[in-house]
């Protein structure tokens, strides 16, 4: 058994602990280097992850290196990378860089366990490292009210997720008799369903649910995703949402074969309520934060539509947005960052900096961002040539295939649903578009920071490039759904 | 296999690129005259290589793009977009010149006018549905900021009406597109979104979702219908097109007259037409068509008789012209069909001169009401001159490119739409009296002297201005060019239909 398929977290572990001691011995006004040293390692890390080829098990089959591992760790490094290098800046000269790299480094780890888990243990486990330090970090401005108020909700909701879908992991492994995943699938082809195996999964799509936060799960989402730093934003939205994603194509795909039709009912059900909603109330936010919340929200209902039908090219759409979310949420966090910046060198005591009147003639003052803010919603909104299309596109394409080959008419209305919330939400971006464009600015042309201008075009590129030239990608997530052979 | 209209499109939107990232004037202006001069160039070469007496797509280019999805890049000109290209790309450079003079943030202007050509151009050459749509919702974009940034007073109102109407117009359209790829998936069960495959997979539609309301056939071709009229605009989907031109700029103006529209026109010829005879229920919507069409023509006719802005008279003049090319495809005779295409270019040349007129006098006296002008020739005699032509060749004068057009949907539709025809010659007496009684209160009689002191339109203005009324005389005389080609693809693309003479009301 060859651990070099692991040698990308293993980097990860080593080099999280080796910040957190260099930023022992060094003075607080050389930390700023530990910032460029956590980017290196990522990208170190993510080249790792995209050069590797071959699959493997290991740890008594606990951990699983597999096509969905793979794409699932890659938006997670792309996340934490953009994150990091934006980090470099906004957490400049802070004195307890050495803990937030530390932190941010060990989430990632965290959720690429999740990525490869295929026992409950492992699972819950890296949901557990992803988690806890997210909390820390969600919290990190700790003279900041609203940061502490982040992270609190945040805390308290996860935990209460965490012991909703433990509770539901130790009522499968009660009914199977096995935490791993491969044997909980051999047991439920052949056995009966039972009343257990229902409520066993009703604490698991609770569970899940929290962490994918969709309605009814979503009410810590807003509040956290606006209050904490803007960086930490862009990871827990654009990443650590899609630990959920990952868990539940694993477990719910795998497991829940034997109970099928409900699950399906239940998940079209949640992701049409999932989208509206989002999609509702983003339109009328005034905090850009908040509405980009919203707007991950609505997404996450587009990504659960892979839950509906289940066919390899449904799921494969719902890794496709999951990818292009992560480039485009990512990417518009840092964004709001460098208006946050470019308002408080206006003015050091403003409140709200992600006002949307902060906002006008933004082209004028901060070009690259408003350009690069401009792709990412168009992106999102799922205009073509961008990931946020193609994502969208692959898996209303494989609803409606699985409508038109089963002549299922609620299948049809679920898609015309999905496309007109899809039509609803250009509204809130364009919105946003006029102000930056058309709208007169309020103060001087600022100099953008490399560090953030940096993170943004690497979103941009990730944006745009899977929008021009799809098949590579969409050939990777083909090959990531069939591993879960539905 | 050519790569002209690849790099047809791909110069000016390097060229727009380039010009959002000029610093000055200058090299804005002279990046998107000298991209739009090349496509120009292009243009007339591929008109050269152009063989009129073949009726199929030729020129044809195929790049793959999304192969999983059915997607590729393929471009091909045939009767139908040829003659659009040209126009297309005569007018833009013609356009930059005119707005040579821009000062307001010109890398962005002159960018986004290239953008414009650059979405027109791959709307009249996509072979691609999927790709027809993305270079369909592109054309949106620019012409948004346009608005939103040169416009008039009530640029914010006119532009977000502009982008929703014809944004939901193009909702409605893909998803009829969506119908029809579906369609013929379930057909040959692979995924393709070649224009034509889509198109010919209609007739075989059988509905798996019936309502009891209407056909799902029927709701395709309404849905295919409604995305295309409302861009072309007409009656009774029109009043997005009066506040987005009187706000425009006069650039904006000339190429969403002379462009934007014509992409409604066109879906009308590449879609409507070969799917018509194959619905449920083709009498029906032949009718609807040329309701609509008359209406168009004689609503907007009344309208612009009753304008007191010059600019608002054009643009419900617009509205008028374009109902002829509702008619002719309607009428379904070979020669109706291709006098409607000629329509959709002559239309594309001449707009362009009556909304630069309204420019040019908008800038030197400050107004467009028709009312407070008057006797303005006496100072203007450049711009007159080059106005009266162009009212003129709108108005029908024979020898000019709008007299042949009209006349051939007129004389031709008669065979199949006689009703339709009479209603809509009522429209000519009118046409003529509102260009030359807006003409006469405008231009001519006496000065009104509370205007000051006017100056004639700049060189360049009406050096554009000439070279387009030229174009109008060129083709009112010798019109062969582009419509023979034009008369080649209109003959079998009504064969299919001429069974259907019968059932027309």
């Amino acid at each position: 058994m060859s651990y070099v398929l692991l040698a990308p977290e293993i980097l990860l572990t080593v080099l999280a602990l080796a910040v957190i001691l260099i930023g022992l011995l060094v003075s607080d006004k050389s930390k700023n280097i530990l910032g460029y040293i956590s980017a290196a390692g990522l990208a170190a890390s993510l080249i790792l992850t995209i050069a590797k080829t071959g699959e493997g098990s290991f740890f008594y089959n606990a951990i699983v290196v597999d096509p969905l591992s793979q794409i699932f760790k890659i938006i997670f490094l792309v996340v934490s990378l953009i994150a990091v290098i934006a980090s470099i800046h906004y957490f400049k000269d802070n004195r307890n860089q050495d803990e937030y790299y530390t932190l941010i480094l060990l989430a990632t780890v965290g959720m690429m366990v999740v990525a490869s888990a295929n026992d409950l243990l492992a699972l819950f486990v890296g949901f557990e490292l992803a988690s806890m330090s997210t909390y820390v970090l969600a919290g990190f401005e700790k003279k900041n009210p609203a940061s502490l108020e982040a992270a609190l909700k945040y805390f308290i909701i996860g935990s209460l997720s965490s012991a909703l879908m433990l509770f539901g992991m130790s009522l499968v492994y009660g009914v199977s008799g096995s935490t791993n995943i491969s044997e909980i699938l051999t047991y439920f082809k052949t056995a009966q369903v039972s009343g257990l195996d229902i409520l066993a999964m009703v604490f698991l799509v609770a569970g899940f649910g929290f962490k994918m936060a969709l309605v009814p799960f979503h009410m810590w989402a807003p509040d956290t995703y606006e209050g904490s730093p803007t960086v930490v934003s862009s990871l827990l939205a654009a990443g650590s949402k899609k630990m959920g994603f990952v868990a539940a194509f694993r477990v719910l795909v795998l497991a829940m074969v034997a109970v099928r039709a409900d699950i399906q009912i239940v998940f079209a059900i949640l992701a049409v309520i999932t989208m509206t909603y989002g999609n509702v109330v983003a339109i009328s936010q005034k905090s850009i934060k908040r509405m980009l919340a919203y707007s991950s929200i609505a997404q996450a209902g587009y990504i659960s539509l892979a839950f509906v039908v289940m066919t390899q090219m449904s799921i494969a759409g719902g890794v496709l947005l999951a990818l292009g979310h992560a480039f485009m949420k990512g990417g518009a966090f840092i964004a709001v960052a460098v208006v946050g910046y470019m308002v408080l060198s206006d003015n050091k005591n403003t409140k709200n900096t992600d006002d949307i009147s902060n906002f006008a003639g933004l082209g004028k003052r901060a070009p690259i961002t408003a350009l690069s803010l401009f792709v990412f919603f168009l992106a999102l909104a799922g205009i073509p040539p961008s990931a946020g299309f193609i994502g969208k596109f692959v898996l209303f394409y494989s609803v409606t295939i699985q409508a038109v080959s089963t002549a299922s008419t609620w299948l049809l209305v679920i898609v015309i649903i999905a496309i007109l919330n899809s039509a609803l939400s250009i509204y809130y971006y364009a919105r946003v578009i006029r102000y930056m464009y058309v709208l007169p600015p309020v103060g001087e042309k600022i100099h953008e920071p490399l560090p953030y201008v940096i993170a943004m075009l690497l979103a941009v590129i990730g944006t745009i490039g899977i929008g021009l030239y799809p098949e590579p990608v969409i050939n990777m997530a083909m090959n990531a759904a069939s591993v879960l052979g539905v | 296999m050519t790569a002209y209209i690849s790099l047809m499109i791909a110069i000016p939107l390097i060229g727009a690129i380039l010009a959002f990232l000029t610093k000055t004037r200058q090299q804005a202006r002279a990046v998107a005259l000298v991209s739009s001069g090349i496509s120009l160039l292009i243009s007339i070469i591929m008109l050269s290589r152009f063989d009129s007496s073949l009726a199929g797509i030729q020129l044809d280019e195929i790049h793959s793009w999304i192969p999983s999805l059915g997607i590729t890049l393929s471009f091909g000109v045939d009767g139908i977009g040829m003659p659009l290209v040209l126009l297309s790309c005569i007018v833009i450079p013609l356009t930059v010149i005119f707005a040579w003079g821009e000062t307001k943030e010109p890398n962005k202007f002159y960018g986004l006018i290239l953008l414009e050509l650059v979405g027109v151009l791959g709307v009249f050459t996509s072979l691609d549905f999927f790709v027809f749509y993305i270079f369909w919702e592109i054309v949106l974009i620019p012409m948004y900021f346009l608005i939103s940034i040169w416009g008039g007073p009530r640029k914010d109102y006119a532009a977000i009406k502009f982008f929703i109407y014809t944004h939901i117009a193009s909702l409605v359209m893909l998803l009829a597109i969506f119908a029809l790829y579906f369609n013929a998936w379930q057909i040959t069960r692979t995924p393709d979104f070649n224009m034509f495959h889509l198109l010919k997979n209609y007739s075989l539609l059988d509905g798996w979702l019936i309502t009891n309301v209407i056909s799902i056939k029927d709701a395709i071709f309404i849905g295919l219908l409604f995305g295309f009229i409302v861009k072309m605009p007409a009656v009774p989907f029109h009043t997005w097109l009066p506040d987005a031109h009187v706000e425009a700029p006069t650039a904006g103006s000339v190429i969403l007259a002379a462009l934007l529209l014509k992409m409604g026109g066109y879906g009308l010829f590449r879609v409507i037409l070969p799917l018509l005879p194959f619905s449920d229920s083709p009498g029906k919507m032949i009718t609807l068509m040329a309701i609509i069409g008359v209406l168009s023509i004689l609503y907007g006719t009344f309208l612009a008789l009753a304008q007191r802005d010059l600019k608002k008279m054009v643009a419900y003049s617009s509205i008028s012209h374009m109902g002829y090319v509702t008619l002719g495809a309607a009428a379904l005779v070979p020669l109706s069909v291709s006098g409607a295409m000629f329509q959709q270019f002559s239309h594309g040349l001449i707009t362009c001169v009556l909304f630069m007129s309204c420019g040019v006098i908008q800038h030197s006296a400050g107004t467009r009401i028709i009312g407070d002008l008057g006797g303005i020739a006496k100072y203007m005699p450049k711009l007159t001159f080059v106005m009266l032509a162009g009212f003129l060749a709108s108005l029908g004068l024979p020898g000019m490119s709008g007299f042949i057009a009209e006349l051939l949907v007129l004389l031709n539709s008669y065979a199949n739409l006689p009703t339709f025809v009479i209603l809509a010659l009522f429209g000519i007496v009118f046409t003529a009296g509102y260009h030359l009684w807006a003409m006469q209160r405008a231009v001519f009689g006496t000065f009104n002297e509370k205007l000051g002191h006017i100056h004639d339109g700049a060189n360049y203005e009406i050096a554009s201005m000439a070279v387009l009324v030229l174009l109008i005389i060129f083709f009112g005389l010798y019109p062969n060019p582009v419509l023979n080609m034009m008369t080649t693809t209109a003959t079998p693309l009504v064969r299919d239909a001429a069974g259907l003479v019968g059932v027309i009301v």
